[in-house]
Order: C-alpha cells, then structure tokens, then sequence
C-alpha cells in the first residue's frame, strides 16, 4: 500500500539519490584528504632522507659507476658490527626524534645505525633493485626505504597515529554531516513532495465526494494556471456534463412516471367508482369504453418510450431504400386532411419531387407529427404550407403554420422528451409530449436535421433537411 | 355537502364526479383552472378537489388567485409526487394533497376528513343528544335505533349538524346540497324538513323565521 503511493515512492527514490550522492562526495573527499595526508608524510620522509643521505652517502657520488670506485663513505661512523650512529647527535635529535622521525641505516655488511627512537625490530625488504626508494607502510608506521649504490639501505619512518588520529576524526565528522544533509535533504524532499502533491489530495478527496453523490459540488481551481488546475478544470467539467446527464435522465424518468399517472388513475378511478355497485349495462359499457382509452394512451406511450430507447441505443434500424420524399409528403397530407377539415384548416402543398434513399415509413412518420401538430398548434380557419425541394445535394422539408406561434421561452426546448409548451396535457388528443423527440432521432438517424423558427403571432415553419449522401451504409 | 371538481382528463373527471355523486355529494365539475376559478368564486363549496396540471390556468395558479377571496378546503390532486411539489401545493393553501393514480376509497375519506375538520369536528361520530349520526357510513341513529333516511334528508341533517348551532339560511342550503344539475324547487326544502321532523321528532330543527333553520 505503502509503495504504491506516489510521495512515498517519490521520498524513496529522493533519500535514495540524496544518499548516493552525499556518501560519493563524502567518500571522495575523504579519500582526498588521506591521499594528501599520506603526500605530505611522504614528502617530509623524503625531505629527511634528503637530509640523512649526505652522512651516508658522500655528496656527489651520484653515478653508479662513480660509487663503485668509491671507498664506502665515512661520514656515518658505524659503531660495531652491528650497529652504527650518526657522529652527531644534535643533527639526530634535531632533525628526527624531536620531530617524531626515526631511521635505521644498514650497511652491507650488516651493520647498522640507528636513531634511539626507532623501533628495535623493523625488517628491511628483501628487494632486488641495488638502489631506489620504496615506500611502506606497515602497521600504523610509514616508512621510505632507500638503498644507497654502495649496498647501505637507510630506512626512514615516522609514526602514522596522529594522520590516522586526524583522519578518523574527519570520518567521523563527514558522517555526522552526511547524515545531517540526508536528513535535511530528506525532510525538504518530503515537505516538497507533500506540497506538491496535496492539490492531487484535494482534487482527489474533492472528486470521492462528488462521485459519492453530490454531483454540484465543484472541485476547487484557483491554481489555473498549473498543469493540476488544468485537469481540476477537465474533471469539473465531467462532472458537469455528469451532472446534466443525471438531471436529464431523472427528469426523463419522472416525466414518463407523470405521463402514466393519468391514464392510471382513470383505470383505477372508473373500476373503483363501477364496481360500488349494481351498475346498468350502458355504465359498465362506458368504464369498459374510459379505461380502453386510457390503456390505449399508455400503449401509445410505451411504444414511443421504445421506440426512442431503441434510437438511442443504436439498435433502431433504418430500412432504406430510394424513395420520393414529394409521396410521402402526399400521403400524410391525405391521412390528415380530415382532421385538418374538421378545425377548418387549409393544407397548401407545394411538392417538387425529392427521390433520395431513406426509410419512407420513418419519415412519413416524421411528416404526420409536424402536420398534426401544424393542425392542432393553429387556431381554427388557419393555413398550413408544406414543401418539398432541393438545395445543394440537400432534400428540405418545411411545414409551415400561421398558429399563435412559440415564445422564444420555449423554442429552445421543443424537441426535449416530453417538453411541452404549454404545461398541461392536453390528453384528449392522446398526445404524448415524445412526437418531436422522436422526429429529431429518425431525422437524425438519416443524417439530417430539423430545426424550428417561430414568432409569436405569425407561425412557426419546421425545416427538416435530409443529405443527399443518405446511402445504405453496407 | 357541495363539491366542485376542477379537472382536465374527462375520464377522470366522469369516474370522480360518478363516485362523489354515488355518496350523496352535490358535485360541479370545470375541466379548466379558469373555470374552476369562476365557480370555486361564486359558490360556497364545502370542498374543491383540485387537479395540478391543466391547460389556460393551472392547479398553483388558480389556488393562488383564489385563496386572496376564500378558504374553502382545497384537496389537490397531481401527478407529481416529488416532495417538493407536495410542500409548494400545502405552502400555496391546499389543506391535503393525493397523488395519482390514488385509491377511491382513500380520497373519499380524505375528503370527508377535509369537510369534517373544517367544521372543527374531529370525530366521524357526531351526538346531539339521543341523535347519532356515523358520518363515514351516512347513518343515523335515535336511541340506539336506526333511522332510515333518504340521501337528501341525511345530508340535509349532516349539514345542520355540522353547523349545530348556527342558523344556516335557506340559501346556504340551497347552495350546498344541490348542484348546478338540480332544479329543485324552493319548496322541496321545506318537505324534507318536515319529513326529517317526522323520523326524528319535532324539536330537533327549529325554525328561525325570515332566517332558517338551526340545531341546538
């Protein structure tokens, strides 16, 4: 759990790198520092030996084969066998045990010299060279070994404790301060890391909450500019569309609740009200011919709630095939002249022919409803125009009215599931407040458009526009 | 008792009007707000069942407009039962509220209740004396006999007794047990009192000459 979280992953890697490169830069300075340490012991050794070789050696004799010509040198007087000191001991305490250095000279023979604060028990190496300077350490002592040409090595030594003493203290306090930087580091990686993530927290807690269910809280963007205020302002827009979507889909529903309730009471109100008692034929005859009506009402509805159900799902499926769009104008025009007659309604046809490929029953049901609701949207005696024609690869219908118009309220909203521009039902007419709807889902379906233009007072004219590209799609 | 029925769905409104009718109520019906405006107005109706959704003025609207003159009980009938809809409709003035599609039974007796609080009456059993009348069965009894009486006289007894005390003036009786369908005429009040006298004694319903008639 822990891992999967991005600020811990984010401290992880931060102390991770944090700790590399401290303990690099740790490490190499150390190890600069005992390098330049041990430098500048073996700088003052040689410095010593420099010192020692002229009472070893005579000054000069340089050249092997000078050396070899040479009597061994008499400076350093060799005491015994075994043993030899410099001839003077103010040179030696001065230079070497004042200092802490010490030296051992041998000669070829063995015999050896000695400052009297050197270790009693130093071996020489066995080297091969005849002459040349080694350096050694050995133990807690550092030494440089010369062989002078003629056979004598002289070793010079000093103790390493008080480099290594320094040293140590120096490790000691790059540790201390590694760990404080890693610490710090850290810690300021940390507070960085929560800093930058806390606005993910907030939009991330912001979004629980309103997944949760109240989908009008908004989450918070005043940091815009930021890449976090960014996607703050994608999700709130989601959310948006979210939230309309749910309003829309909950209004649907208690739309189409609505619409049943009626239909529903009259069943459940005229077979209550019946059955009280004895009733005569004629008033069973009149229940049986009420709840008909309003069982009817209801099939018409659940058909149309289908049907729409099926455009939006996909699952409706045009039967295309070449047809005159002029017909099926005709059609319609003749199915609802009578009812057009009975409110003195005149129907003006003005129908050029539009052959085209479309579902011909599909439209002419989109034609039907813009008529009738021509005919029952206008005042009696009205006028009615209906046209077919063709502009730019395009069929355009239009059905035009001279009715009391729709306010401009309204006029947005007319095609929406069961809007209708005046509140009440107008139930009579069996009308289900989905006939619109439905002629934008089977226009649409076609790859057209319908639009409305009305002012109040004059009419409204619905134009419906089918592409000329509605081609059978397999 | 007088009903007015403003409702727009004509099956509805014939089934409701059939079943109030069935129970001895005088019932007008208007199928628009307006109407129903004009009516609830000009009538002292004892209860108005009011429909929300109607076409010209709806239930809100004419509620509204006529709570500024009167405070007839209004029962509101809607197909909305959203709690929201419920609060504006109790806010505007409506005393009770069904939702459709409701039970017959229910509203009637929701609608007896409305009649019956009005009249500060809270019981559907009323006493006057060794009179005793079950107003949810429209019965009455003398002594613990029962009396048969006719819809009329019953509701012609109903209403004095909802009112016991007050002298209710022909008019008001007029207007409140017969609707606009009768053509009564003005002396058929007088047989039912007298008939009302005879089952039940003469000094239940006195006569309040030149003003009209009153229990005590």
């Amino acid at each position: 759990m822990i891992l999967k979280s991005i600020k811990w992953r984010l401290q992880a890697w931060h102390g991770f790198l944090l700790i590399c490169l401290v303990s690099g830069l740790m490490i190499g300075f150390y190890t600069y520092q005992q390098r330049a340490r041990l430098q500048a012991v073996d700088n003052e050794l040689r410095e010593k030996l420099t010192l020692l070789l002229p009472r070893v050696a005579p000054p000069g004799g340089r050249g092997d084969g000078e050396r070899r010509r040479r009597p061994p040198p008499d400076e350093l007087r060799f005491d015994g066998p075994a043993d030899f000191s410099p001839r003077e001991r103010n040179f030696e305490s001065g230079a070497f045990e004042a200092t802490g250095f010490y030296y051992i000279a041998r000669s070829q023979e063995g015999r050896r010299s000695s400052s009297t604060n050197a270790p009693q028990d130093i071996p020489f190496p066995e080297f091969k060279a005849r002459q040349g300077t080694t350096l050694r350490t050995r133990g807690e002592f550092r030494e440089l070994i010369h062989a002078v040409p003629t056979g004598t090595r002289v070793l010079v030594g000093t103790s390493l404790a008080t480099a290594l003493a320094e040293l140590h203290q120096l490790a000691a306090t790059l540790t201390v301060i590694g760990l404080g930087i890693v610490v710090t580091g850290s810690a300021v990686g940390w507070w960085l890391a929560v800093r930058a993530l806390r606005p993910i927290n907030e939009i991330s807690n912001a979004a629980v909450k309103i997944a949760a269910g109240d989908l009008s809280k908004r989450i918070n963007t005043s940091e815009t500019e930021s890449e976090l205020g960014q996607l703050a302002t994608v999700l709130n827009s989601t959310f948006a569309r979210l939230e309309t979507a749910f309003a829309q889909q909950q209004q649907f529903t208690s739309d189409a609740a609505h619409e049943l309730r009626t239909p529903v009471s009259v069943i459940v109100t005229q077979t209550q009200s019946t059955l009280t008692r004895e009733r005569t034929p004629q008033e069973y005859r009149e229940t049986l011919e009420a709840c008909q009506r309003a069982a009817q009402r209801m099939r018409r509805l659940i058909e149309s709630l289908l049907e729409l159900a099926r455009f939006d799902t996909g699952q409706e499926t045009l039967r295309r095939a070449p047809f005159d769009l002029a017909n099926t104008a005709r059609d319609s025009v003749e199915l609802l002249r009578p009812l057009a007659r009975l409110r003195e309604i005149a129907i003006h046809g003005e129908l050029s022919p539009c052959e085209m490929l479309g579902d011909s029953e599909r439209l002419g049901q989109v034609v039907t409803n813009l008529l009738s609701n021509a005919i029952n949207h206008n005042k009696e005696g009205g006028e009615i125009r209906i046209s077919t024609r063709w502009e730019t690869r395009t069929a355009v219908l239009t059905v035009s009215d001279n009715g009391p118009g729709i306010t401009p309220e309204h006029l947005p909203r007319i095609f929406e599931r069961f809007y209708r521009a005046d509140a009440a039902r107008t139930s009579t007419q069996g009308r289900s407040g989905l006939g619109l709807a439905i002629s934008k889902a089977i226009v649409e379906a076609h790859g057209g458009s319908i639009d409305v233009q009305s002012r109040v007072g004059i009419g409204s004219t619905f134009t419906v526009r089918l592409p000329l590209a509605t081609r059978p799609e397999s | 008792m007088r009903i007015l029925i403003v409702e727009d769905e004509p099956d509805l409104l014939k089934a409701l009007t059939r079943a109030l009718r069935d129970e001895d109520y005088a019932v007008d019906t208007a199928t628009n707000g307006a109407d129903g405006l004009f009516n609830a107005e000009s009538t002292d109706y004892d209860a108005i069942i009011l429909d929300v959704m109607m076409p010209q003025m709806n239930g809100w609207e004419m509620l509204e407009r006529l709570r500024k003159k009167k405070k007839t009980p209004v029962l509101m009938l809607t197909a909305r039962d959203q709690s929201r809809d419920r609060v504006k409709g109790l806010d505007t003035g409506a005393d009770d509220y069904v939702v459709k599609p409701f039970d017959l039974p229910e509203l009637l007796a929701r609608l007896r209740a409305l009649i019956r609080r009005t009249s500060g009456q809270t019981s559907s059993d009323l006493e006057i004396g060794k009179l005793k009348l079950d107003l949810r069965a429209r019965k009455v009894s003398l002594d613990g006999d029962p009396v048969d009486l006719t819809a009329r006289e019953y509701r012609l007894l109903e209403y004095l007794a909802l009112h016991r005390g007050e002298v209710v003036s022909r008019t008001d009786l007029y207007e409140h047990l017969f609707d606009e369908n009768d053509t009564t005429l003005s002396n058929l009040l007088e047989v039912h009192i007298s008939n009302l006298r005879k089952k039940l004694g003469g000094d239940f319903i006195t006569t309040r000459r030149g003003h009209g008639y009153s229990i005590e």
